[in-house]
């Protein structure tokens, strides 16, 4: 645990101490040592319960995924950013890193937390350097709405979330995970009871997103330069899916009735942002609306609370975030070669850059959800799941199943296929680089169909 | 302003706070008021700007009504008990009074409305002493006595909270700014003070360094606009850099230490069964730190293409003294680990 988090508070002294040359390199050597370290937290000795405790920070197997996750997408973030921080002056540079750095640090201690109070101001503490990253370095004059959207609507709801805890914390007595279980809330059938249940939940809401609540999400994924974009979907969602399962413990037994609303309203919202999708004429856009489809469902899968569901739920995150970072990075390349993220200006790829068209196939796979991807699995036990909890939403998964796989061929064959548009006249061959960013996030995804049980959580 | 009379002005304003802090006579804690208002005033309108001598001109006839109300409230509590101790108002109506009197002389919504024209028209270090220092006298004494009405300082509080919010989101001269800062920091402290008074205690010495940082940056880029902020990073990046952090601490974000007070009344009021009350004053802070979040904006996270917003400022070399600036910086950023420790000071 320390020998991560240390190494991680210390790589910050690294970026400003470096010399300017083997700034980049050096940090990305440090950050995927930092990566490859982090995979032992993968090894859960005991199948149940916390492991590697200490006072403040704890790891099981609901967070281990998650914090590998994390760790793993750093020297990523740092690769996809290298190319458009080149032309700006030094220190910036090392201000952009260490922005990305001091994010990493904030979600291991998030994920880690055995408290959730520290959870909470970790998980507040993530937005600061997320707004700096989104509004200094996006490249569109929409950015500064897209942060302050970004900003209110997570702070709404998370303030809430803060009486909450200290209600909670007041009556019980400890906020720590460790008792949670042993603790729950005797709670008659009062109106302020409901209230305190929805305070609870919305923080996590607003983070997934929840349908209703989401309009944050396309700004800020869209506005934010490739490391923003990657990080927000990649880590900081699942930050609300994480704590969605965190407090549904002490949430017994009100979300038997009160989640019924919400259970719709995020299957409602696979379905209509996954429409939403098919309409997109830019490229970020569609995918920040596929990344609120996909959490959707995982909303869905943790409201109804089996096991099947949250394993499902935590499986899909980690694929999803594996996925939807690769596509960001493929939109990006795009980005970098046209400066413009409306899709029929870049059509017709596969002929120019034929290669890229591979990465751009196996992500869109994995966006569909094809068997035998780690994807398919997490929506099939949810499917599952929601079905067992009731046969109507099957329906709707089944349609929202239908629509991404539309638009993810969409996707794909507006972006490959095709004739190639007159005006694209000078492309950049595909570097290296992306090429390895590409395989570095796809190359888990594939090795993941292996050995699922290393993400699914606490189901033995 | 010559020096010796500066150095008696200064001297006359600590001596009248510590007067106050010192009293346990409402006779004596009156004079350490009027002493500190009158020493005050010179300083306000020592720029002899028709703007600043009017907000000398409204500081002193609040200060004066203020006084004036504290005075008759201690008259009518020695007529009624025949003493004249702070600690031992026990009857509604002069406690009340003094409670009015002193949201007054802090400026407390809904009595607040002197506070912006009056920090307007003031030069930057001067707001900064009636933002910080002028407080210190009221509070000591809205600490000492016994609330009469449990609703009334949560009133206070609540409107503070979001008088401060609302009425900053139209500015952007700086100083308007602060002052609406000021008033919903002061609506925080109140609503905690009938409860965990060494809370309201903490929130006023975090406040003061939070403000002290802000103050002292606006200075150090002598600018009193947002538009006019917009061109610090080519004169200062660093503390360019650092004025959304102090920014973002005083709209109380975690993991800025500005986060420890609001954090900590939140809790003390979900303890006394006051948790909508607890929801809505943190609601209200978002109000506030969009403003904050503007300037930062404005100072930071976007260069302005310039030469056309402003006049380009003479770079001039700069005796400014910084220490300070990076000290309470410092404090701004990085202390809300400690608050275990600070927790147990309040405590002692």
């Amino acid at each position: 645990m320390l020998k991560i988090l240390i190494p991680s508070m210390f790589m910050l002294l690294t970026t400003w101490t470096s010399p300017f040359k083997q700034l980049w390199s050096t940090i990305l050597m440090y950050s995927f040592l930092v990566a490859t370290l982090s995979l032992t937290w993968l090894a859960m000795p005991t199948d149940t319960g916390w492991f590697y405790i200490n006072n403040y920070m704890a790891y099981d197997p609901l967070s281990s995924p998650l914090l590998v996750l994390t760790c793993w997408l750093l020297p990523l973030m740092i690769i996809a950013s290298q190319n458009h921080l080149a032309v700006e002056p030094e220190n910036r540079q090392r201000t952009y890193i260490s922005l990305l750095i001091s994010l990493q640090i904030f979600l291991i201690l998030a994920f880690s937390a055995t408290e959730m109070i520290m959870f909470y101001v970790m998980f507040e503490a993530t937005l600061i350097p997320t707004l700096i990253i989104i509004t200094r370095w996006g490249n569109q004059m929409e950015r500064l709405n897209a942060g302050t959207y970004f900003l209110f609507y997570t702070l709404a709801g998370s303030l809430p979330l803060l009486v909450a805890l200290l209600i909670y914390h007041s009556s019980m007595g400890s906020l720590s995970y460790l008792s949670l279980t042993s603790l729950p809330l005797t709670c008659s059938n009062l109106y302020a009871n409901k209230l305190w249940w929805m305070a609870c939940l919305l923080a996590f809401l607003v983070k997934m997103p929840l349908y209703g609540v989401h309009l944050w999400l396309p700004k800020a994924h869209v506005e934010a330069p490739i490391a923003g974009s990657m990080v927000l979907a990649a880590v900081l969602l699942k930050l609300g899916g994480y704590g969605m399962m965190r407090i549904m413990i002490i949430l017994d037994p009100l979300t038997k009735e009160l989640s019924y609303p919400f259970i719709i309203l995020a299957l409602w919202g696979v379905i209509m942002t996954g429409s939403i999708c098919l309409r997109q004429t830019d490229l970020k856009s569609l995918i920040a609306y596929s990344s609120v489809s996909h959490m959707g469902l995982v909303a869905a899968g943790i409201l109804i609370q089996t096991p099947w569901g949250f394993t499902g739920a935590l499986i899909l995150m980690i694929a999803h975030g594996l996925t939807s970072s690769a596509l960001f990075c493929l939109a990006n390349t795009n980005y970098e070669r046209t400066h413009s993220r409306t899709i029929i200006l870049a059509r017709g790829l596969q002929m120019v850059l034929p290669l890229m068209a591979t990465w751009w196939f196996l992500a869109s796979l994995a966006n569909l959800a094809l068997p035998p991807l780690p994807n398919l699995m997490g929506e099939i036990m949810i499917i599952t799941s929601l079905f067992n909890w009731s046969f109507y939403t099957l329906i709707l998964t089944g349609l929202g199943t239908l629509i991404t796989a539309s638009y993810s061929l969409y996707m794909f064959l507006l972006t490959q296929r095709g004739p190639i548009p007159h005006h694209l006249i000078l492309l950049e061959p595909s570097h290296t680089r992306e090429h390895l960013l590409l395989a570095l996030h796809l190359l888990p995804l594939l090795l993941l169909i292996a050995k699922p049980e290393l993400v699914w959580g606490w189901t033995a | 302003m010559n020096p010796y009379i500066l150095t008696i002005l200064l001297f006359a304003m600590g001596l009248g706070t510590t007067i106050t802090f010192a009293s346990s006579h409402w006779l004596l804690a009156w004079m350490g008021l009027e002493i500190n208002t009158l020493a005050i005033l010179p300083l306000m309108c020592q720029s002899h700007h028709p703007r600043a001598v009017e907000a000398t001109i409204k500081y002193f006839l609040t200060q004066a009504t203020a006084a004036a109300m504290l005075l008759f409230a201690s008259i009518t509590n020695a007529w009624i008990t025949g003493q004249w101790n702070l600690e031992f108002m026990s009857y509604s109506l002069p406690t009340t009074l003094v409670t009015v009197a002193l949201a007054l002389k802090i400026g407390l919504a809904p009595l607040h409305a002197w506070m912006p024209e009056v920090l307007q028209g003031l030069d930057l270090t001067t707001g900064l002493i009636l933002s910080t220092w002028q407080k210190l006298a009221p509070f000591c004494l809205l600490l000492q006595i016994n609330p009469s009405n449990t609703s009334l300082l949560l009133i206070l509080g609540l409107a503070s909270t979001l008088v401060g919010g609302w009425g900053g989101l139209n500015q952007n001269q700086l100083r308007k700014i602060l002052a609406y800062s000021s008033i919903a920091h002061l609506g925080w402290m109140i609503l905690v003070l009938q409860f965990f008074p060494s809370l309201t205690l903490l929130t006023l010495l975090m406040y003061f360094v939070m403000t002290f940082s802000l103050f002292i940056s606006f200075k150090v880029n002598n600018s009193t606009t947002i538009n006019s902020l917009s061109m610090s990073w080519s004169k200062t990046p660093i503390i360019s850099s650092m004025v959304p952090f102090i920014l973002l601490s005083l709209g109380g974000l975690p993991p800025l230490s500005g986060f420890m007070p609001k954090w900590l009344i939140l809790q003390e009021l979900t303890k006394q069964s006051l948790a909508p009350l607890a929801t809505l004053a943190a609601l209200s802070a978002l109000l506030s730190l969009y403003f904050y979040l503007r300037i930062s904006y404005a100072m930071t996270l976007t260069m302005s293409p310039n030469t056309l917003l402003n006049a380009l400022p003479w770079r001039l070399p700069s005796n400014q003294h910084t220490l300070p600036l990076a000290i309470t910086t410092s404090l701004t950023i990085c202390l809300l680990p400690l608050t275990p420790a600070i927790t147990a000071l309040l405590t002692l």
